[in-house]
């Protein structure tokens, strides 16, 4: 079988580049060609019954943006030609999730209500991903402003479908980023992670996602969810990668207050530094699920899948047989409290950043006539948003409602000081356990059916237990694929660091990429692949 | 106009003042937009894109700071906070305003007010406090017309405690803040160009109670003059209501300046639906408590000290010493001014300090008000003035050649004493060049010769005016006369 | 408002806040979707339950941002330069209705006072 420039990681892709042996061109002629055998049609407004086409294609495209792609690419190549430097992404094609903001694109972040905004600006992590010479090859679809862990509250229909099994979602809210990678549509694609949105579809679609520390990336053009808890980040097919985009995309930002005056290390030069001499921990609490039940409220404990916990145990075994140090018991008991203060925080925080979408100046206006400005507003928003976009805006107008506002919203964000303070303890170098790292499942359970959740918010919500105590606490936090299930279906394992330790996750992922090299599912190839 | 002396209206003031920054709050488009088409100049960030964030301008911090270190604020908080204040408005692009709320800049202090009376008034401050202004409605029959220029503009909003109690001593609030704001140059504070605008809250109570009655909220008042007819008017309507044994009720209303009448606005959320939360998109402003401190100390004496000191140090006219200290450059000349002609006469303050004065009421003010200028402006320096006033003084030129000297001097931008001397402006005072021109007057008016030789005395007055304009202006009006009588005694009668 | 009630855990959305809060959000919307918001609201005010019962010390600080921000990390306020954005116009298009420069909305009629 004829190699596929599509499948080759973005570094093999920019060394080739560099080296002059390929050229951007020719890999964006073999991704648009991989983009059109298996994406099938593109999510769109219209509705449309079900097709029986929509269950063997990815869907993860909303816009492909092929003249824009091979500009970038002639660029590269006359880069080259003049003896220039293209930058260490050199022809990697990149996909973006559609909730940047791309100049001259459509950023729909997923929403009727933006179906036809075009970005008059572009991200800040976009651009430092393109001029490091990275190929924008389109943007892919998302859950709604990315709120949702299916990827199935887009108003863009069909939605995206997870390679792997075309009836199992690709999870969300990245899952379009996820699944694009997965299936060779792009090398690198840009995500965000506000509860687990990138490591989650990450660990659906057999692929690598960080989420960087808060603050280490500008979050200047990501369209708001939950402010104090997005992050960008990429995911990739492998760890490589993701430290090569972590370092063209980090640091200060003079549009981003937040975005942290933190040296960016080279990520790359101690990738392979190995994990002898490094402290991993795992906590009981990382495999025993606490979470509120959707009827009573009451607390229920439920283990991770079996299948999980097994894969995980082995990757454990795999890094100390490398020469780690693995630390168990650490406790993050606060861990539990984790999913609801994030229906408080993010719904709070999502329900201001929502104000803006009025029908004024951009995006979906009401057509035809009404009796006044606010019954625009009305019809507006009423046609513009979607169903779970809704109902996080009212929820977090409730929980900030002036007379609720301490009971919930300061509430929560003192419990977030808590489940802080369990990572503070176990990353301590003068405390009791001295971790370098945790490690465990990135999510309870290998992607589940399409349908099976959608709807039930609070059930929903539950594909991110273990994922967002990390958004909470503002901590890197990395997925990377470990085995997949007797079905067949990738399962994750998570690493999460002290601020700005991206660098010791990347090692530790690394060493595991290499333990396990010649590992018979690293051979496996997602179903849409086949044949 | 009359309020029943059986109420006393109750009256606090919330002033929004533009920071004299070059560029917006939270963005880099340019803060003043005056004259510029509608949304022109707007960014993704002061345009509510989706996507974009603030960055906190450190001018408009630093100005803030200033002002708040002026009022005498304490505290000045080392941590404060930027919240988001949420409700739907056309001209509010992200649907909240960010503005500072439960930790404010900073909280208490006063203005100290001085009333045509003579009396003083200490106008408490509550708080002081950063946000960004939205943008501009222009309203037609059945739409409304958004312009963005105006958004992001970097705003200081002052509350008053409710401390005013006529619409007279509320104008007098406004014009010494705009006062202090221009001496600090912390804000142009042009009522005109909405760089200085007030919310009035107006209550009426029987006068002599402490009771704090339901109070209206007067928005959209941009002149001193509709300042004080918005309250004017708000105060009669709420007599009127309170005699018809009607209750007033908390409205928002709307000043609508053309039609000098007030509107009620649609029942906007109430404070409570606002839900205010820190905004994530910003990190806690943190101050330097010894910057805060080297602010402090740096401030420039304000102008009711200044007053106060010129009257006690110059045994400056009260009267004198406010219209000088009405604008910060005028001050200053004038300090200068005096301290200059003190060099030059060799006497201490006192003696100097009027005479200046006069010079500048009388004849400076006018060049200033003609040309639209401020004493900064002047071509004149404060040094050429003294020197005008002591060559008045030791009688070296005369007072109409002084006057006509501000003028050129501020024209030519040449030093006085050169120009005295390059055009020969010194007063006559030499015996024979005043009898030259004299004898030429007598020699050419024969008719007023015999007039004056009949005994008609007062045709002196005529004969000196003829030789101040034979010379100019610089014959020396004494000696002149003394020369004119001798000069018509001894000649030869008439034929 | 009402500090005895501020304290309890509310377990279930009234009706008539639930109404407040659709016309506080401008949110049209159909019986249907008002029946599945109010009974999804209420799930999650039950999930959230949990978050009062936590006893917290006095002092338990708020986090706001996960990460601290301690002076060296912070970045520097921008400095007051002005610059123009090259593309005011691009922003101008995207208003669903213009006129000249000027982006419109329909009134809100106020009321006069005599």
């Amino acid at each position: 079988m004829i190699e596929d420039l599509c499948d080759l990681s973005g570094h093999q892709i920019a060394e080739r580049i560099r080296r002059r042996e390929i050229s951007a061109t020719e890999v964006l002629d073999s991704t648009f060609a991989r983009i059109h055998r298996v994406d099938g049609r593109s999510g769109s407004l219209e509705d449309r019954p079900p097709d029986p086409d929509e269950a063997v294609h990815v869907h993860a495209f909303l816009e492909l943006t092929e003249e824009l792609a091979h500009r970038q690419a002639s660029q590269i190549d006359s880069a080259l030609a003049r003896g220039d430097d293209p930058g260490p992404l050199a022809g990697v094609p990149l996909a973006v999730k559609d909730i940047f903001c791309v100049q001259g694109t459509a950023s729909t972040a997923g929403s009727r209500i933006l179906a036809n905004y075009r970005a008059p600006y572009s991200a800040t992590s976009v651009e430092r991903l393109v001029s490091a010479g990275a190929l924008v090859v389109g943007k892919v679809n998302l859950d709604e402003f990315t709120f949702g862990s299916s990827n199935e509250s887009s108003a863009f229909r069909p939605t995206p479908r997870n390679p792997w099994e075309p009836s199992r979602v690709p999870g969300g809210s990245s899952g379009g980023s996820a699944a694009a990678v997965a299936a060779g549509e792009a090398v690198l694609s840009l995500g965000t992670d506000t509860s687990g949105s990138i490591r989650q579809p990450a660990a659906f679609c057999g692929v690598s996602g960080l989420k960087p520390t808060y603050g280490r990336v500008s979050r200047y053009g990501l369209i708001a969810f939950a402010s104090s808890l997005d992050c960008p980040g990429p995911i990739a097919r492998d760890v490589t990668d993701l430290a090569l985009a972590l370092g063209a995309m980090s640091g200060e930002d003079r549009r981003d207050a937040t975005a942290a005056a933190v040296p960016v290390p080279d990520y790359r030069a101690s990738l392979d530094q190995g994990v002898r001499g490094l402290r991993i921990g795992i906590s009981p609490d990382a495999f025993q699920l606490a979470y509120p039940d959707p009827t009573s409220g009451e607390v229920r404990t439920q283990g991770v899948d079996r299948e999980m916990e097994t894969a995980v145990r082995e990757a454990v075994q795999a890094l100390q047989a490398e020469g780690a140090e693995i630390v168990e018991g650490i406790p993050l008991s606060h861990a539990r409290y984790a999913i609801p203060a994030y229906f408080v925080i993010s719904r709070v925080e999502a329900a201001s950043n929502l104000h803006r979408y009025d029908g004024v100046k951009y995006g979906h206006r009401h057509v035809g006539p009404v009796s006044d400005l606010r019954s625009l507003y009305r019809t507006t928003r009423g046609e513009g948003f979607g169903t779970q976009v809704k109902l996080r805006i009212l929820m977090g107008m409730y929980v900030s409602a002036a007379q609720y506002e301490e009971q919930f919203y300061a509430q929560a964000l003192r419990v977030r000081s808590l489940i802080r303070r369990d990572f503070e303890a176990a990353f301590d170098p003068h405390g009791a356990y001295r971790v370098h790292a945790l490690l465990g499942p990135t999510t309870p359970t290998a992607a589940f059916p399409m349908n099976e959740l959608y709807g039930d918010s609070v059930l929903m919500q539950l594909a991110d237990l273990l994922t967002v105590p990390a958004n909470h606490a503002g901590i890197p936090g990395l997925s990377i694929p470990c085995g997949l299930s007797a079905e067949g279906l990738p399962l994750g394992l998570q690493l999460l660091g002290p601020d700005f330790e991206e660098g010791t996750l990347f090692r530790i992922g690394r060493a595991y990429e290499k333990a396990t090299e010649g590992e018979a599912w690293r051979a496996q190839r997602p179903k849409v692949l086949a044949g | 106009m009359t309020l029943k002396a059986v109420h006393e209206a109750v009256i606090g003031l919330e002033t929004h003042i533009q920071l004299a920054t070059e560029s917006k709050i939270f963005c880099p488009c340019k803060a003043d937009s005056w004259g510029d088409p509608p949304n022109t100049n707007i960014c993704p960030v002061c345009s509510g894109q989706p996507g974009v964030l603030p960055v906190l301008n450190g001018k408009a911090v630093e100005l803030a700071v200033i002002l708040a270190a002026a009022i005498r604020a304490d505290p000045i908080q080392t941590e404060s906070y930027f919240a988001r204040k949420n409700y739907f408005y056309p001209d509010l692009p992200k649907g909240y305003q960010i503005s500072q709320y439960d930790e404010p800049l900073a909280r208490g202090g006063a203005l100290e007010i001085s009333l045509p009376d003579g009396s003083m008034r200490r106008v408490r401050i509550v708080k002081l406090h950063l946000e960004e202004d939205a943008g501009k409605t222009v309203r037609e029959a059945r739409r409304r017309l958004i312009d963005f220029n105006r958004c992001g503009v970097p705003l200081v909003e002052m509350v008053t405690a409710p401390d005013l109690r006529t619409a007279d001593e509320a104008t007098h609030y406004l014009l010494r803040l705009r006062q202090l704001l221009r001496w600090l140059g912390v804000s142009e504070a042009d009522m005109e160009k909405g760089q200085l605008r007030c919310d009035a809250n107006v209550s009426i109570r029987p006068a002599g109670t402490e009771t704090l009655n339901p109070k209206t909220e007067i928005k959209n008042v941009n002149s001193i003059d509709s300042v004080r007819s918005a309250i004017e008017t708000e105060i009669e309507r709420q007599s009127r209501e309170v005699e018809a044994g009607r209750s007033i009720e908390a409205w928002t209303l709307d000043w609508d300046e053309e039609a000098s009448t007030l509107r009620k606005m649609r029942s906007k959320e109430t404070e409570a639906d606002y839900r205010y939360f820190r905004d994530p998109d910003l990190l806690s402003l943190r101050l330097d408590p010894a910057w805060i401190a080297e602010i402090r100390s740096g401030l420039p004496e304000l102008p009711l000290a200044r007053r106060a000191r010129w009257i006690e140090e110059l045994g400056l006219p009260a009267y004198d010493a406010g219209i000088l200290t009405e604008e910060r450059t005028l001050a200053d000349y004038y300090e200068a001014a005096v301290t200059a002609y003190a060099v030059r006469s060799s006497t201490r303050g006192s003696g100097g300090g009027k005479l200046i004065s006069n010079w500048i009421i009388n004849d400076l003010q006018r060049i200033l008000r003609e040309r639209g200028l401020t004493a900064g402006q002047l071509g004149l320096s404060p040094e050429g003035l003294a020197d005008i006033v002591h060559l008045v003084e030791t009688r070296a030129i005369t007072g109409s050649t002084g006057k006509d000297l501000l003028e050129k001097a501020h024209t030519s931008r040449r030093r006085p004493i050169e120009i005295v001397e390059a055009e020969g402006l010194g007063r006559v005072s030499d015996d024979g060049a005043l009898r030259e021109a004299a004898r030429l007057v007598i020699e050419n008016h024969p008719d007023q010769v015999a007039t004056y030789r009949n005994g008609k005395a007062t045709v002196l007055g005529w004969f000196v005016g003829q030789v101040m304009r034979q010379t100019g202006g610089k014959a020396d009006a004494q000696r002149t006369r003394q020369i004119l009588e001798e000069l018509l005694a001894e000649g030869p009668p008439p034929s | 408002m009402d500090g005895q009630a501020g304290r309890q855990s509310p377990t279930e959305i009234p009706l008539e806040t639930f109404l407040h809060l659709v016309d506080l959000a401008a949110l049209e919307l159909t019986e249907d979707e008002a029946e599945y918001l109010r009974r999804e609201m209420n799930a999650q005010l039950r999930a959230i339950g949990d978050l009062q019962a936590i006893q917290l010390s006095a002092d338990t600080p708020i986090t706001s941002h996960g990460i601290p921000y301690p002076r060296a990390v912070r970045p520097a306020l921008r400095g007051d330069h002005a610059e123009t954005f090259p593309h005011a116009d691009e922003i101008l298009a995207q208003a669903p209705e213009s006129d000249g420069r000027y982006i419109v909305v329909p009134d809100q009629p106020g009321t006069d006072l005599e």
